[in-house]
């Protein structure tokens, strides 16, 4: 079960540096769906953010979840973990998540029409200051950085 | 009249208070589906099914009504383009969302010009002459 994978009350404090960890979670819809919840909850309880920048926020680590939900077990026997990590500078008021996982995307396009899968990519890339996304020999990294996270107050 | 509604996905997860719900109600020849709660790569399917069902009754327009909705993923998205397929033959797709969580991730991928959107319920009634 997810829970042997999962351990939200180990996990659930934030540090005093203020970032958001969670090193293991399923890599399926619901935990995806939990993690938005509590990084919306972490965004809310350590910063002031105008309703754009906050939705923007959460809208984008949502799709890198979703997306390593989706696409990086694909050929997988049962789902892998995802990890996230938001770590915020307050020096350079910078934020930066990044969602690894450990299995390999399918190309988003995937035998599916073109105008009905791919959107999370073309999103991230909208929503945050800067977007990357890495290939790597054991898995995939997605970086999402927001620059002048508190100064953007419409 | 007012159907019961479809989707219940009640605080499935810690911290979810916002429950995933539509409920169809019907205006003239058009129906409308109110969407509440968060439109995500789990509750999607739910909305699929809504617009499906709607469209079985054969009405001249259906409205998708986001305003209640607090989060929407690309994955609602796509439920929103692959209905405008569905309909185009039969029926005319209208989308009601206006704000940070909606209207602005729809905008950001141009789905605004695949389906037409409004800011507000009369305002879809409006275009459709259900005002």
């Amino acid at each position: 079960m997810k829970d042997e994978v999962q351990h939200p009350e180990a996990l659930a404090r934030v540090s005093d540096r203020a970032d958001f960890v969670r090193p293991d979670i399923v890599a399926d819809a619901m935990s995806a769906a939990r993690t938005r919840v509590e990084f919306g909850g972490w965004l809310r309880s350590h910063f002031t953010l105008g309703d754009d920048r906050y939705n923007d926020l959460l809208l984008a680590v949502y799709e890198a979840l979703a997306n390593a939900a989706e696409y990086a077990y694909v050929d997988a026997p049962r789902p892998g973990t995802v990890g996230v990590t938001a770590a915020y500078a307050e020096d350079s008021d910078t934020l930066v998540v990044t969602v690894v996982d450990r299995g390999s995307w399918r190309t988003p396009l995937g035998d599916r029409p073109a105008n009905l899968r791919g959107r999370g990519i073309p999103l991230m890339h909208a929503l945050a200051d800067e977007a990357t996304i890495e290939g790597t020999p054991t898995g995939t990294e997605v970086r999402l950085a927001w620059f002048a996270l508190t100064n953007h107050l419409p | 009249m007012v159907d019961e509604p479809v989707g219940s996905s009640d605080a499935d997860y810690a911290g979810h208070d916002r429950a995933f719900a539509v409920s169809p109600t019907q205006r003239g020849g058009a129906a409308i589906l109110s969407v509440r709660g968060d439109v995500d790569a789990l509750t999607a399917p739910e909305l699929t099914q809504a617009i499906v069902a709607a469209l079985d009754k054969g009405p001249s327009t259906v409205i998708v009504d986001l305003s209640d909705v607090a989060f929407l993923a690309s994955a609602g998205m796509s439920v929103l383009v692959e209905a405008q397929e569905r309909v185009s033959a039969s029926a005319k797709l209208l989308v009601v969302a206006d704000g940070s969580a909606t209207s602005r991730p729809i905008k950001m991928v141009g789905i605004d010009k695949i389906v037409s959107l409004y800011p507000t319920l009369a305002d879809a009634l409006d275009a459709c002459g259900e005002a």
